[in-house]
Parts: structure tokens; C-alpha cells; sequence
């Protein structure tokens, strides 16, 4: 896969306690939903990120399991509120491949 | 070039014309694997949503999805999913599943939520092998189904898989 670390969006990193706070993140990947054939007349074999999971500090905000109906590279965008400072972290598990990670820092202005 | 020549030359220039002709009989075997890979599942499509909802009445309120009615590009369609209700420590939407009623594989995503987020706001984007409707449903804590549904239109699709 692509060695390119996820394109990440934070509304805003020093969000005032209790304000709403909007994520949206994204990786490459082809995403390929196993349903499309090669010029060959082939079935191109299936490949997908079959898992995101976003969590702040130890709590858990969103899981998410893509299935082949999810696009290529991989957009999705969530929202929490900012209730304490800490590391946001988002990881995107391949079926095949090595896990996606990426981390934002966010701090209680 | 003498006559004996040229009419062996045609004849082999002629055996050589229907190796074309084989090949574009293996395309439709091609073409209707594309189709078959891409017809809709509906029985699919009612085991998600019988396994999803149970035995509880699904109820058209407190979800909201957003999506074109009109989208140009099948390979990339916005949806979005919204609980208008508020969430709290004991009422939130735990579990969220978005069915397409036409796609070869109607289930297009899990979500799962905790009330830590205190918002239940997702957006992501979706390939459609057809114009369908989508349907948005959540589970609640206390027990609800709520449903929210939608109708949409995509220009000219097969290769939006």
C-alpha cells in the first residue's frame, strides 16, 4: 500500500471544553471491492481496510467496519466533544496489509 | 506475386481474422460475470436488516441522512448520518448499520458508538451499482430502532463498483 501517512482535519485542536469538535480523516487505498474484473476477464481479488477505530486517550469514540461499498480511499468524518485535554488516535486496519495510524494532539484552551 | 500465392496468402490472412472472432465470443462469458457480480441481493438485503432490527419496530425519527438526490458520481457518494437527539450517559445510539437495497453486497457499513462522544455524527462516501434507496439504521440503548431512508439517483453506473 501507500506509504503516505493519512490526510487528517481537526475543526480545531484547542477546542473550549464542551465544544463540538469535527474530524475528517482519510487514507489512500484501492479499496477493491472483489466485484470488478482485470482486462483479462479476471475477477480482481478482494482487498478493503475492514476496520477504523478512533479513540481519545482510553476511551473508545467510533468504530467503524468498512464493507467493499465504501470508495476508494477512504473518507470518514465524525464528530466529539472536547471534555478533556489528550491524543486522538485513528487507526485503519488492512485486510492484508500492515495497520494505517495517525494521532492529533488536542488541548483544552 | 503469382495467383497460387496471393490465394494461399488470403486464406491464411483469413484463418488469421477468426482468432478475433473467438476472442469476442469469450467477451460476453466476461460481460456476464461483470453483471453477475454486480446483481442486487435482496435476500441479502432483508437477512441484515431482519438480524439488525429483531423483534422491535423500527421508528421513522431522531435520524437524519444526508445525501444528494442526485449524485455524479457513483463511484463517490456523500452520505451522511446524523441522530438529531440528544445523547446522554444513558440514552445514545450504540450500534449503527447503512443497508443499500441494490448493491451486489447491501451491507455497506457497521458503525459503533459510545456516549463518551456525546455527538453521533458520521460522513463517508459510498460506491452505487444503481440508482437505490439507502437505508440508515441505529440502535438505541434503550432499545429503539430508528430509521431513516433515502432514494438516490446515480448517473450511468457498472463500473461505480
Amino acid at each position: 500500500m501507500s506509504n503516505k501517512p493519512p490526510r487528517i482535519w481537526v475543526s480545531n485542536l484547542k477546542p473550549a471544553k464542551g465544544e463540538l469538535v469535527r474530524v475528517r480523516a482519510q487514507v489512500e487505498h484501492p479499496m477493491e471491492s472483489g466485484l470488478r474484473l482485470d482486462t483479462n476477464g479476471q475477477v480482481r481479488p478482494r482487498h478493503i481496510i475492514s476496520k477504523f477505530e478512533a479513540r481519545f486517550g482510553p476511551h473508545l469514540l467510533l468504530s467503524w467496519e468498512p464493507g467493499v461499498t465504501i470508495s476508494p480511499n477512504p473518507y470518514i468524518e465524525f464528530t466529539f466533544l472536547a471534555r478533556e485535554s489528550g491524543e486522538l488516535v485513528m487507526v485503519w486496519t488492512d485486510e492484508q496489509g500492515p495497520a494505517i495510524e495517525g494521532r492529533r494532539t488536542i488541548a483544552i484552551a | 506475386m503469382r495467383r497460387r500465392d496471393f490465394v494461399a496468402g488470403g486464406t491464411l490472412l483469413g484463418s488469421a481474422l477468426t482468432v478475433p472472432a473467438a476472442w469476442a465470443q469469450a467477451q460476453p462469458q466476461s460481460q456476464q460475470l461483470a453483471a453477475r457480480l454486480l446483481a442486487p441481493n435482496p435476500a441479502e438485503f432483508r437477512r441484515q436488516w431482519a438480524a439488525f432490527v429483531g423483534k422491535a419496530k423500527p421508528v421513522e425519527e431522531g435520524l437524519r441522512l444526508d445525501l444528494p438526490v442526485l449524485a455524479d458520481n457513483p463511484g463517490a457518494v456523500p452520505v451522511g448520518i446524523l441522530l438529531t437527539s440528544p445523547v446522554t450517559e444513558s440514552v445514545y445510539c450504540k450500534e449503527m448499520i447503512l443497508l443499500t437495497e441494490l448493491n451486489p453486497v447491501p451491507l455497506a457499513c457497521r458503525l459503533k458508538f459510545s456516549p463518551i462522544s456525546g455527538t453521533t455524527e458520521v460522513a463517508l462516501r459510498l460506491r452505487l451499482s444503481q440508482s437505490q434507496t439507502l437505508h440508515a439504521l441505529a440502535q438505541m440503548s434503550d432499545g429503539r430502532i430508528l430509521v431513516a431512508r433515502q432514494a438516490v439517483t446515480v448517473a450511468a453506473s457498472g463500473c461505480g463498483m
